[in-house]
């Protein structure tokens, strides 16, 4: 599947160098990287452990900054974006999604989902609707007072992807969401995920390592093959279909 | 849903720790309200009314005494109103081990400059023209049922009458009680006059001048005129406020503002030791929570504010609980110490230190929470190094 280069450019890495220091040791995990999503693709990142696609999905979603090299969301580069400019870009226009939802046990599914909404200028009221009808989307509506120790593991990522959609975000970055899951729960997550793709126009990034999952994509990076093309031609993107 | 729930639901995440840590905090304040009581029961004399009395006693020692004449000399001061004067006189009654605190005090000025004592009028008249005559508290009274009319044997350990004993003859002629019911009523009075014509030594003297200030004079250069004008004698003297004549009294008892410092500051320390290894293993336990409302968007400053809400929240309901316990504590044990230590109260001041203390220790057990999450990764705490 070929990337529709008339769309509009979601999201654009530009050179990035990712590098950490362990002990006396230098972990270089990208180096020179490009990549360029468009809006409203749903991409699969795919390829073994120790690659960095969890590293890429942190950097396009700003919770980590690229040791060079430039990140481009939308128009707006958020690699030079200060820590409080980061946090209120992030609560505008990034949806998580985690392998471990991470939802806080203390709240209720409905609470966990009003969450992001204490971010926006919204009136208790219209949090309150808000997340009810993220809820309805994700069929979460009939368990909306219950708390996640009382939901199943499926039932705790639905919460999470309503929790993800509910401030409206044009990008979702999902990490390993079905890694947790049985077959038939993790399909019922990525046909929900799918669906806030097609009917919503929702640009998806998931990093899995579920290849069921990357059937659910309209394109699917396998990084390490990726990686090798991007060295060996210096090419910009790289198709795989598996 | 906003962050007072959200700190709401987070405080009681852990019942069993945040009762126990509530209850160390409690019993901390608890302890600090009620020696704040006991300390106002011990200075309570020194903060009523009297706040333009003098103290004029021996530069050396209250035990010396002081002409009986300076009493003219110190009322022709300018700024002065009038001067009375009381000799201790020590006392028991019948048996050394019932101890009596028993003043002879100038009949005819004294009860007018001490108005915080309550004597019905005629009694007062009584006294005045009985030269014997005593005025008793009432707790005193009632501890040994004297009345009225009562002819009352009492012995000093210090003065000697012209008849060669130690025992003195008195008559009860007035009893009284405390006006705001925050003195003592348990001191015995008698008139000054019987008391320099009766003993066999140091006539013509006194214990102390109790000079009172008019009220637009300046106290301090008031005090300072009175001891200038005896530098050079053999009784100079040392004028101060009757406040702080009491408080230095009181400290040579026991120095219960010290004390209570000491205390304070032990208890705060383990308790701010306490809070702040709750804070710190409850912020623990939520870092990835944290992260992930990082990754929501929520700043450092947002988490920061949450974790002070949360210490505040476990203090100031520690602090509320101690205040209460004490509070009640203090009503019984004011009652069961009426006559040995009245006045046995919080004042509002107390409260309001109790405020300062709560958003205090608030910010410093907050501290090592906000310094964690200011510095944390988001990356890293959600596990993605590569």
């Amino acid at each position: 599947m070929k990337m529709n280069n008339q769309n509009k450019i979601a999201i654009h890495l530009n050179k990035i160098n990712k590098s950490y220091q362990k002990g006396n040791n230098k972990v270089v995990v990208h180096d020179d990287f490009n990549l360029s999503i468009a809006e409203g693709e749903f991409v699969a990142l795919m390829g073994p452990s120790g690659l960095g696609k969890s590293t890429l999905l942190h950097l396009i979603g700003g919770l980590d900054l690229p040791t060079s090299g430039s990140v481009t969301i939308g128009d707006r580069r958020i690699d030079t974006l200060s820590e409080a400019l980061l946090s209120t870009w992030r609560a505008e226009n990034i949806g998580f999604v985690f392998q471990s939802h991470h939802l806080l046990p203390v709240l209720t599914a409905q609470g966990n989902v009003e969450l992001p909404l204490l971010l926006t200028p919204l009136n208790s009221k219209q949090r309150k609707q808000h997340a009810s009808l993220a809820l309805r989307l994700v069929g979460m509506e009939d368990r909306s007072k219950h708390l996640p120790k009382e939901l199943s593991g499926g039932q705790e990522q639905r919460v999470a992807i309503a929790r993800a959609i509910v401030s409206d975000p044009k990008i979702i970055l999902c990490d390993e969401p079905t890694g947790n899951l049985d077959r038939k729960t993790a399909d019922e997550v990525l046909t929900l995920l799918a669906t806030l793709n097609k009917d919503f126009g929702k640009t998806i990034v998931m990093v899995t390592h579920d290849l069921r999952a990357s059937e659910y994509a309209s394109r699917v990076i396998n990084l390490e093959q990726y990686i090798e093309k991007g060295k060996q031609s210096q090419l910009s993107a790289a198709e795989v279909n598996l | 849903m906003n962050i007072f729930q959200l700190v709401w639901r987070n405080s009681f995440r852990k019942k069993t720790r945040f009762s126990l840590t509530c209850i160390s905090v409690m019993i901390a304040f608890f302890l600090f309200s009620i020696l704040a009581g006991i300390n106002h029961a011990l200075t309570s004399n020194v903060s009523s009314n009297n706040q333009y009395r003098l103290l004029t006693s021996h530069k050396i020692s209250l035990a010396r005494s002081l002409p009986i004449n300076y009493q003219q000399k110190i009322s022709a001061i300018a700024g002065v109103d009038s001067v009375s004067y009381a000799s201790w006189f020590g006392g028991y009654f019948k048996d050394e081990t019932n101890q009596l605190a028993v003043l002879a005090v100038d009949h005819n000025s004294y009860f007018e400059m001490f108005d915080e004592y309550d004597i019905a009028k005629s009694q007062l008249e009584q006294w005045k023209n009985t030269r014997t005559g005593l005025v008793v508290g009432q707790a005193i009274a009632n501890k040994y049922g004297w009345t009225i009319g009562d002819k009352v044997p009492l012995s000093s350990s210090i003065w000697m009458n012209r008849d060669g004993v130690f025992t003195w003859q008195f008559t009860v002629s007035a009893i009284y009680q405390s006006a705001d019911n925050t003195h003592d009523e348990k001191q015995i009075f008698f008139q000054h006059a019987y008391f320099d014509k009766g003993r066999a030594y140091a006539r013509n003297t006194v214990s102390w001048f109790t000079p009172k200030v008019a009220e637009q004079a300046d106290i301090d250069e008031v005090s300072q005129q009175i001891d200038t004008l005896f530098a050079n004698s053999n009784g100079a003297t040392r004028t101060t406020t009757e406040q702080i004549f009491i408080k230095e009294r009181v400290q040579q008892f026991v120095d219960m503002a010290m004390v209570i410092k000491v205390v304070v500051i032990a208890v705060f320390f383990t308790l701010l030791l306490i809070v702040c290894n709750t804070m710190v293993q409850s912020n623990r336990e939520r870092l990835n929570e944290s992260a992930m409302m990082k990754a929501l968007g929520f700043s450092s400053r947002f988490l920061i504010a949450q974790v002070y809400l949360e210490s505040f929240f476990l203090l100031a309901l520690g602090a509320l609980l101690g205040c209460v316990f004490a509070q009640l504590c203090l009503v019984y044990v004011s009652h069961l110490f009426a006559d040995f230590l009245p006045g046995i109260a919080i004042d509002n001041g107390h409260y309001f230190n109790v405020i300062l203390l709560v958003f205090l220790a608030a910010t410093l057990c907050s501290l090592l929470p906000a310094l964690t999450l200011k510095r944390l990764t988001i990356s890293t705490t959600l596990g993605a190094k590569a």
